[in-house]
């Protein structure tokens, strides 16, 4: 089945194969493990644009193959950010609590031990108790279930609401920015037990490694990359045979699929939560390299603007997204790092961090008045001429 | 100041020996010469006898010695200590008035009278010792300044001069504004309980401010534990321990504070008495290793207890013991029961009412913020509602208006010129740049509607950025016209600032003018006529183009003018249009698609939401915002197409 599902799908390979070089060239180059020509900030701006391309991935398998424009799903993305964040504070505050606490006279007792963790957790919002919520904090494995676990079963509660009242089109859109809209407001209060808009910081640190930045950044790069082909090969996989095509009816004519007896909803909430799960996945390995996550990540606009990355790359293509997430989130980050030189127009001068965003929401319109297709529309292009 | 002392030593002895000094009937001379040192001292400390003495005289002078003295005119003879009003005449030359019978008893040099100071401290006793003639003055002015002092700083003293001055009281509002404060008075001075009690009653559902203030002290209670309940102090309540209102730990602790019980032992106070008893890396015969353990430190600290190293602790059983023989009680401050009854009755229905007041001051405040809402969605109703374009750039066109009225302000100095100018212009500038949108972008997408929303977006952050150069990042202010400064007042709950006012009639008159519109213009007409069937309504000879952007341009009008209105009473920044779109997409969503009742609706009930929910919990318009949407997410599941749900052909699908 396997061997057939690859021999249909060349793209996947050649994917594959990219991923594979590029991953290897950037290894090469990392100061920790190569030649040193790029610095690790800059290793970890790939890693964590690889973690990008996975969330398009999921956006586009969305959007793009099963028609629900979700306007929600960095809500999901931030969810499995949190969720891993939890694990990397608490055992390295833990680490660094037992470490102050052994040169005492006597002994500290697990209770004292919790409690300073507590306080020094919480004193920024003015607790010291741990929220109930943070009961698995202490174990790894436990929040890696939980990674999954909590975005997919917020997306499953979600979607079975509002698919079984059969919202669609633009209403779903409009529904599913109120939920990351709600969930953001509620994180930004200090009663939810997240630090409020605080957040959680100091990621970056994993306890118990000694490792350096230099080392760890290549290790979430690979991480990252894996996490990617491995999210490809399965969205490819889910999308292709005769799954796929249901899902694909779906997003061309809902109600002509339902009145061929599919169960519409249960394909639609599969798609949905699979996704969620995925943009989680792609959080949890994301916000370790950021090194920092507080509830502004998962504000309405990022996942307006991963939709149109979604857009730019070409939807209904999964390498489309990928293309697209990478190309515009890089782009951006060439702009707004003020690596790129002002132009003096004499009487003004156009400073490109200020009007990079101008650019951006310019190209927004020109693509989608004029290349549909996006970026992965070139690709039609070249095919088109090839086989002329 | 030696000599004044000597001189004032000579006049009391004068005094003494020349009892006819003061011979004319009714003078108030004598009683002056009488507390001549200590008026003469003139120390805040000592002078209130003086001050009391001449203005509990019963003399007619007393409220004009008083001002006089205040007023520094007072100066006393030195050559017999007299005190007179002096006036300067002319040079160094000062006529001398006489209290009693007001004329001029003399004209000396400056060197022959003193001037009495009388520092703040001692004008401020003068002044409220002057109260009580200021409240039977025939000025109303100063009766009222009269009140208003004793509101300020009430006394036992006022409450006689109070009551005597109500039956001449020819104002009817100042009559009763002083019963007013003559009540409030009676219950913080009275003497007689019955009397308390009676103006307690009066006050019960008052839900004014001082009515509150007056009566809350007396229901204030403290906590206090001891072993028998004392019978001279009015108990509120006798407390059980382990109950809700006083655990145990809290209850033993009152009890340690009250020093009537030994302490119990903290983890902190264990901690550091072993760790100051460590001998060979053992504590009490326990290897510290093992000290990790909770169980093992008790055995280390009652191994020390054992050797007299350590104090001991109070044990489970004892503070049970103590907490059986000791009582517990809330008491009140004011002694008198029947008082205190009577002020806990009153406030129950005082809270009933403020209860009342105060839904009611949420309800306007929810109308407010659904007004509010309308007006940002309104706009959208039309271009979302009616054409189907979702304009995620909607916000962006409300920070426009806001803009354009925070530039017409920057040239026009007038602030209610200014606004009237900045209305219709933002009203032009968001029409253009609807009409060219739509033109350029939406025109081409009206087949894909979810690529409007992308479209839109763009342009939404390319406005948003660009403003962000033109204006920079920080807040501008657009200042209202000072007649809507200050807010309509009914009573100390309920009130609503005159912009919001302004603003729910700007939303009013927006529903009519749309409205009219939509149901009695040609205008109206053909928008129906298009967004039902644009290619029926071309083959009837309505130009589809020229109606949506119309139509679209229209929406994005009403968007400008929001943008004023909004801004008048929140900052002016880049992103004030993402505060409400969210918000606006909700409402039309709400409200139900295609229709101005829905969209009304939807507001009323978006903003009677968020207010509901603050009211729980008032500290956390967070929350409030979040279990809001919550709210609405559900609400969809019930009415997917809103609350007026459009039928037939005209809902599209």
């Amino acid at each position: 089945m396997s061997r057939s599902f690859l021999a249909r799908n060349p793209s996947i390979l050649v994917f594959l194969a990219c991923l594979a070089l590029f991953t290897l060239a950037v290894t090469m180059l990392a100061p920790a493990t190569g030649s040193g020509l790029i610095s690790t900030s800059f290793v970890k701006t790939l890693g964590k644009t690889l973690c990008l391309c996975l969330v398009a991935l999921a956006m586009d398998l969305v959007w793009g193959y099963c028609g629900i424009l979700s306007l929600g799903h960095f809500a999901f993305f931030g969810l499995g950010g949190y969720m891993i964040g939890m694990w990397l504070m608490y055992a390295r505050t833990e680490l660094i609590v037992v470490e102050s606490l052994s040169n005492a006279v006597i002994p500290p007792t697990p209770q004292e031990i919790r409690d300073a963790i507590g306080s020094q957790i919480f004193g920024v919002v003015g607790a010291s108790d741990f929220p109930a919520i943070w009961i698995f904090a202490h174990s790894l494995t436990a929040q890696l279930v939980l990674v999954l676990l909590i975005p997919g079963l917020l997306a499953l509660v979600f979607g079975w609401l509002a698919f079984r009242s059969r919202v669609t089109g633009v209403y779903l859109s409009i529904l599913t920015q109120a939920m990351t809209l709600a969930l953001s407001l509620y994180l930004f209060q200090n009663e939810s037990g997240l630090r409020g808009n605080n957040g959680l910081s100091g990621l970056q640190n994993l306890p118990g490694i000694s490792a350096s930045q230099d080392l760890v950044s290549v290790w979430f790069l690979w991480g990252a990359a894996l996490a990617l082909a491995l999210g490809y090969v399965l969205c490819a996989w889910v999308v292709s045979g005769k799954f796929g095509s249901v899902v694909r009816g779906i997003r061309d004519d809902e109600a002509r699929v339902r009145f061929l007896g599919y169960s519409v909803e249960g394909y639609k909430l599969f798609i949905f939560t699979f996704t969620a799960v995925i943009a989680a996945v792609a959080g949890a390995l994301y916000y370790p390299q950021a090194g920092i996550i507080n509830p502004g990540e998962i504000a309405p606009i990022a996942s307006i603007y991963l939709a149109v990355w979604v857009a730019i790359g070409g939807r209904g293509r999964l390498y489309g997204a990928v293309i697209g997430a990478a190309v515009v989130s890089l782009v951006s980050t060439w702009f707004t790092g003020g690596l790129v030189s002002s132009i003096p127009l004499g009487v003004y001068t156009v400073n490109w961090v200020d009007w990079w965003q101008v650019l951006l929401g310019l190209s927004f319109v020109l693509v989608t008045l004029f290349a549909p297709k996006g970026i992965g529309g070139l690709f039609d292009l070249i095919a088109r001429r090839r086989g002329q | 100041m030696l000599k004044r002392l000597f001189a004032t030593l000579c006049l009391v002895l004068s005094l003494g020996m020349a009892p006819g000094a003061g011979a004319q009937d009714a003078s108030i001379q004598p009683l002056l010469q009488a507390n001549a040192a200590l008026i003469t001292e003139s120390s805040r400390r000592t002078i209130q006898p003086a001050i009391d003495a001449i203005a509990g005289s019963g003399l007619p002078q007393a409220p004009l010695v008083l001002s006089t003295w205040a007023e520094r005119d007072m100066w006393q003879r030195l050559s017999d200590g007299q005190f007179f009003r002096a006036q300067k005449v002319k040079g160094g030359q000062y006529a001398l008035i006489d209290f009693d019978t007001g004329a001029e008893v003399a004209t000396v040099d400056k060197d022959a009278i003193e001037q009495l100071k009388p520092n703040s401290g001692i004008r401020a006793l003068i002044g409220a010792a002057l109260v009580r003639f200021q409240l039977s003055d025939p000025d109303p002015a100063i009766r009222v300044a009269a009140l208003d002092a004793i509101d300020r700083a009430a006394e036992a003293g006022h409450l006689a001069p109070l009551k005597a001055a109500i039956p001449d009281e020819p104002d009817p509002a100042i009559r009763a504004r002083k019963e007013r404060l003559l009540t409030l008075l009676t219950i913080r001075f009275g003497t007689e309980s019955a009397m308390r009690v009676a103006a307690i009653d009066s006050l019960a559902g008052d839900t004014g401010v001082d009515a509150r203030a007056a009566l809350n002290p007396l229901v204030a209670t403290s906590r206090h534990a001891g072993t028998v309940v004392p019978q001279t102090v009015n108990v509120a309540a006798t407390l059980k321990p382990g109950s809700d209102a006083l655990p145990r730990a809290t209850a033993y602790d009152m009890l340690v504070a009250a020093g009537l019980a030994p302490p119990r032992l903290t983890a902190e106070a264990a901690r550091t008495t072993l760790s100051a008893h460590v001998e060979d890396g053992a504590v009490g015969g326990v290897p510290l290793h093992q000290l990790a353990d909770p169980a093992a430190r008790d055995r280390a600290y009652a191994a020390l207890v054992q050797a007299g190293q350590a104090p001991p602790a109070a044990t489970e059983a004892e503070v049970d013991q103590a907490l059986s023989t000791h009582v517990f009680w809330d008491q009140y401050a004011e002694a008198d029961p029947a008082v205190t009854d009577a002020a806990r009755a009153a406030l129950t229905r005082t809270t009933l009412m403020v209860g009342l007041n105060q839904a009611l001051d949420l309800a306007l405040d929810a109308l407010s913020l659904g007004s509010i809402y309308f007006l940002a969605a309104i706009g959208l109703a039309i271009t979302f509602g009616v054409m189907g374009v979702i304009n995620m750039a909607h916000g962006e066109f409300i920070m426009m208006g806001a803009y354009t009225g925070y530039v017409v302000q920057q040239l026009i100095p007038n602030y209610t010129v200014s606004i009237l100018v900045a209305i219709p212009l933002a009203f032009l500038v968001t029409f253009a740049a609807g009409v060219a949108m739509e033109r350029l972008v939406i025109r081409h997408l009206y087949s894909r509607p979810l690529e409007t929303l992308l479209a839109t977006f763009g342009i939404s952050i390319a406005l948003q950025q660009i403003a962000k150069n033109i204006f920079g990042t920080q807040a501008r202010p657009l200042t209202s016209p000072a007649w809507l400064d200050g807010s309509w007042v009914l009573n100390d709950i309920v009130g609503i600032s005159y912009i919001r006012i302004a603003i729910f009639a700007l939303a009013l008159i927006f529903l009519v003018f749309f409205l009219f519109l939509m149901k009695h213009t040609r205008l109206g007409l053909e928008t129906r006529a298009v967004t039902q069937n644009p290619k029926m309504a071309a083959s009837m000879g309505i130009n589809p183009d020229r109606v949506n952007m119309l139509t679209f341009g229209l929406g994005s009008g009403i968007a400008g003018i929001a943008g004023v209105a909004i801004g008048l009473y929140a900052q002016v920044t880049s992103e004030i249009g993402q505060q409400y779109i969210v918000q606006s997409f909700m409402t039309v969503v709400v409200g139900g698609v295609g229709n101005i009742w829905g969209a009304l609706l939807g507001a009323g009930m978006i903003g009677v939401l968020q207010k509901g929910i603050e009211w729980f919990n008032p500290s956390n318009t967070l929350a409030a915002q979040t279990y809001m949407i919550i709210f609405i997410i559900i609400f969809i599941q019930f009415r997917p197409r809103g609350i007026i749900a459009l039928k037939g052909r005209a809902a599209g699908d």
